[in-house]
């Protein structure tokens, strides 16, 4: 009985952190190296990775979808793609993707004279899936080696866990002064 | 637009849910400290009237106007997400 409740904690906790990875923002510093567009069969258990914005995206198997593409200090690729979030979630309330195309156009660069930019974004890349991180905003920093601290994601962590104990700690008080007394009051005898 | 009043029904729905759960849980709070004051005070008069005064008053408090905030704290923060992402 006690693997069960481990694998149920287990399965509770990978669940809550990978969707909290998911949902905050991330900032990758990148080099920008170009925009395309590309019609995505959007299909399957994965469409839950893309933006359906809207209501009649909601019923389209496959639209256009913007991309940045990105190459990081060390070399690696970073695709990204860009689209509305609109209303929906996670809830960025992102509606500027054709500016946010227009500025990352804007920003590419070559490998002989780089300019780097923070791409802040939210999602996994994953190449076996074809999933893609949404990009929410790019903005210049100085170089490669620039620190960022996620104060957002400290922020909400916080406040997230503050909440999280405040609830336990009063359910945990209600089960022992209320539920707690009513079992024993019927199972009482029992042994 | 349909997504707009989906965001605004479903949030207007859940929020009054916290509402109303806060409500009951702080009114049970209040109602609990002051008869709890009432004995400590000595047991001054009839206990019913003396808590019913208490909450009457904490009906008028700011800590009860303060709960509102449930409503107000969520559309502030969505309009500040709104700014950050699309206008900075």
């Amino acid at each position: 009985m006690v693997y069960v409740k481990w694998v149920f904690w287990g399965l509770f906790w990978l669940i809550v952190v990978g969707f909290l990875h998911y949902s905050l923002p991330q900032r990758d510093i990148v080099r920008i190296v170009n925009t395309y567009e590309e019609r995505q069969d959007v299909t399957g258990w994965t469409k839950m990775f893309w933006a359906a914005s809207d209501q009649s995206q909601e019923r389209l198997q496959s639209w256009d979808v913007q991309f940045i593409q990105a190459i990081a200090p060390d070399g690696d690729p970073m695709v990204y793609r860009n689209e509305d979030t609109g209303w929906g979630w996670p809830p960025y309330f992102k509606f500027d993707t054709a500016n946010l195309y227009t500025d990352a156009s804007d920003s590419t660069s070559t490998k002989d004279a780089p300019e780097w930019y923070a791409v802040t974004h939210y999602g996994w890349r994953n190449e076996f899936l074809s999933i893609f991180p949404n990009a929410v905003g790019i903005k210049r920093v100085a170089g490669p080696d620039v620190t960022l601290i996620p104060w957002f994601n400290i922020i909400v962590l916080t406040i997230l866990a503050a909440f999280a104990w405040g609830i336990w700690a009063r359910w945990r008080r209600f089960r022992k002064n209320k539920i707690d007394p009513k079992v024993d009051e019927w199972t009482d005898g029992w042994e | 637009m349909v997504a707009f009043l989906r965001l605004v029904v479903f949030g207007f729905l859940i929020l009054t849910v916290i509402y109303v759960i806060v409500l009951v849980w702080s009114r049970a709070t209040q109602r609990r400290k002051l008869a709890k004051d009432w004995t400590e005070n000595g047991q001054p008069g009839d206990k019913e009237t003396y808590i019913e005064t208490g909450m009457a008053q904490y009906e008028q408090s700011l800590r009860r106007k303060l709960i509102l905030l449930i409503y107000v704290v969520p559309v502030v923060v969505v309009g500040t997400i709104i700014y950050v992402t699309n206008f900075m």
